[in-house]
């Protein structure tokens, strides 16, 4: 599904990722984890066309075709999602109206007035999500855990064929993560999913089948979940030597 | 005095700084040209024609009370109706002056429309004790036609005037809006929304007074700038010495879709009394390719994520307003004239 061959990556000249490679295959749970600045970020965003990115040798494969022929929205209508660690606040725009007008966007056939709130209704429910949200604006004096739900609530709804999740646990209490992962697993059997993440306490939710750790802008460890299990207990710097 | 024994304000008062009178003025500024009556069509509402005594020592509204014109006004005894008011302003040269008086609770809301070259509209409102009003115009004139608006609101005790403003139409737009304070309890919140195209030019000036104690004002204005448009707000915000315990804020917000499109954003603050809170601030900058790239990451095309992100950006200007029919009739309205906008 995803096929990223020996992408190196730079950001105004400086290089962030160098000489990375990942598969991911439909149904498959992978998990990078590594310190701050390894390129963590920088991997989902490129994946998803950030203009900031320039891909400077290496390329990226989706369902076979390579990514640089795609916009950003060609890319999200073929099947890709990325939820934000740091989502845009749009003002004046209800949260109701977005989430129809995206889900159009990705759809073939645009959502039906009644099948769409039903459905919308159901996820938003699985979520705990109040229907107030609908009518407040996007990200807009959202909390930190309500901007999480709200990438969760789009996930669901345009049912990605691969998802792209960036540090959606960061600053989610206990009950939060345990609903956010409840989102997660949903969606995984029928999607490749790429979790980027600082804490093992996902994964007691979550089950990954790969869990990657990442140094100075490259993947130097692949394993089970054990793997989160140990960087947890040992950091990173045992790894450095491989890097 | 009449408007032709007066002289021709200076570019430097702030009033005329962007638009000079002559600028605005239909003909030439000596003067004073036969003018054709804007019709007013009231709906839900019995209207009356009434004799217009102006005491203005301004120009704008001189010559608008010289050069004649329509007269109506509207006494407002009710309990939360909403009543529509159109009016057509055609031929060369058209002037109408809608006089408001609200002894109760309602929406009122003007839809500006028609082709006349020169439009002149003059506004008064008095909201009496309690009264509670949202006021809504809606300025969808001609592209090729030319606005003179100035709006006279005074608020009585403990009564709250919502006002917002949609600009959308005219090619060269001046307006001059006043809200006067003055008993105490008094508030308005206000809120102005201009769509700048093609050459278009658009000045809004904001006057709020505070005279009593205890009132509280809220001024949004927001415009989205296309094109070689232009937009200036200037606003003055002044608080008496006996306006203690006042509250005040103004922000002016400018969103420059165009690198020829220009904003100034001049809030301006008078402030005597001591125990007040004011405060003022004023952007202007191109989209957040930030809102651009989340909205296409879900999706949207990039017209269409423009398209939204100026839709929420300029809506958000009535998040102030606390009346709900006004807010979702200003949504509504501003909602069909960017829609058409991207048909076209």
């Amino acid at each position: 599904m995803l096929r990223v061959e020996n992408l190196h990556v730079s950001v105004e000249g400086t290089a962030i990722i160098k000489g990375l490679n990942l598969t991911i295959n439909r149904g498959e749970i992978h998990v990078i984890m590594g310190r701050n600045g390894a390129g963590k970020s920088t991997l989902a965003n490129v994946v998803m066309g950030h203009p900031a990115y320039e891909i400077t040798e290496g390329s990226i494969f989706f369902q076979g075709q390579p990514l640089e022929e795609l916009a950003v929205f060609e890319r999200a209508r073929a099947g890709m999602f990325l939820s934000f660690q740091y989502p845009a606040v749009i003002p004046g725009v209800q949260v109701g109206t977005f989430l129809k007008k995206s889900v159009a966007s990705v759809r073939d056939e645009p959502p039906k007035g009644r099948a769409f709130r039903k459905e919308l209704t159901e996820a938003m429910s699985q979520l705990e999500m109040d229907k107030s949200f609908l009518s407040r604006y996007v990200n807009d004096g959202f909390s930190g855990g309500e901007k999480k739900r709200l990438e969760i609530l789009q996930m669901l709804l345009l049912k990605p064929s691969l998802a792209l999740l960036d540090e959606t646990d960061s600053g989610l209490d206990i009950d939060a993560l345990r609903i956010v992962s409840k989102g997660i697993n949903q969606i995984a059997p029928a999607a490749g999913c790429l979790i980027i993440t600082h804490y093992q306490r996902l994964l007691d939710h979550v089950k990954p089948h790969f869990v990657h750790a990442m140094i100075d802008g490259t993947i130097v460890k692949t394993g089970g979940p054990e793997l989160a299990l140990e960087l947890e207990e040992r950091g990173y710097d045992w790894l450095d030597v491989a890097a | 005095m009449n408007y032709q024994q007066m002289a021709v304000p200076p570019r430097s008062a702030h009033l005329w700084r962007y638009t000079p009178w002559p600028r605005i003025h239909p003909t030439q500024t000596k003067e004073l040209p036969d003018a054709s009556e804007i019709t007013f069509t009231v709906e839900h509402a019995e209207a009356e024609p009434f004799t217009r005594d102006g005491q203005s020592e301004d120009i704008a509204r001189v010559f608008l009370q010289d050069i004649g014109g329509s007269s109506m006004r509207l006494t407002i005894h009710g309990k939360g109706e909403t009543i529509h008011i159109h009016a057509r302003a055609s031929g060369h040269i058209a002037v109408g002056h809608l006089d408001l008086v609200i002894k109760g609770e309602a929406t009122v809301l003007v839809h500006l429309t028609g082709e006349a070259g020169w439009c002149g509209m003059h506004l008064t409102g008095s909201l009496h004790k309690n009264a509670h009003v949202g006021f809504g115009f809606i300025n969808e004139l001609d592209a090729n036609s030319n606005l003179l608006r100035c709006d006279d609101w005074t608020v009585d005790r403990d009564a709250s005037l919502d006002t917002a403003t949609l600009s959308v139409g005219g090619f060269k737009c001046k307006s001059d809006l006043r809200a006067t304070l003055n008993g105490q309890g008094a508030s308005v919140r206000q809120s102005i929304t201009a769509h700048g195209q093609g050459a278009r030019h658009d000045d809004h000036h904001v006057e709020i007074h505070h005279l009593n104690s205890h009132t509280n004002s809220d001024l949004i204005v927001n415009s989205a700038l296309a094109d070689s448009s232009h937009f200036i707000a200037t606003g003055l915000l002044t608080i008496a010495e006996n306006a203690n315990r006042s509250d005040a804020g103004q922000v002016f917000r400018n969103l420059l879709l165009s690198e020829k499109a220009r904003a100034e954003a001049i809030p301006e603050l008078e402030v005597l009394a001591d125990d007040v809170s004011a405060a003022h601030g004023a952007a202007s900058a191109p989209i957040d390719p930030s809102q651009l790239h989340y909205l296409m990451s879900r999706g949207l095309s990039p017209d269409e994520s423009e398209s939204m992100v100026v839709n929420g950006f300029l809506i958000d200007a009535f998040s102030n307003l606390s009346n709900k029919v006004l807010t979702e009739q200003m949504r509504t309205r501003l909602t069909v004239h960017l829609e058409c906008e991207l048909k076209r």
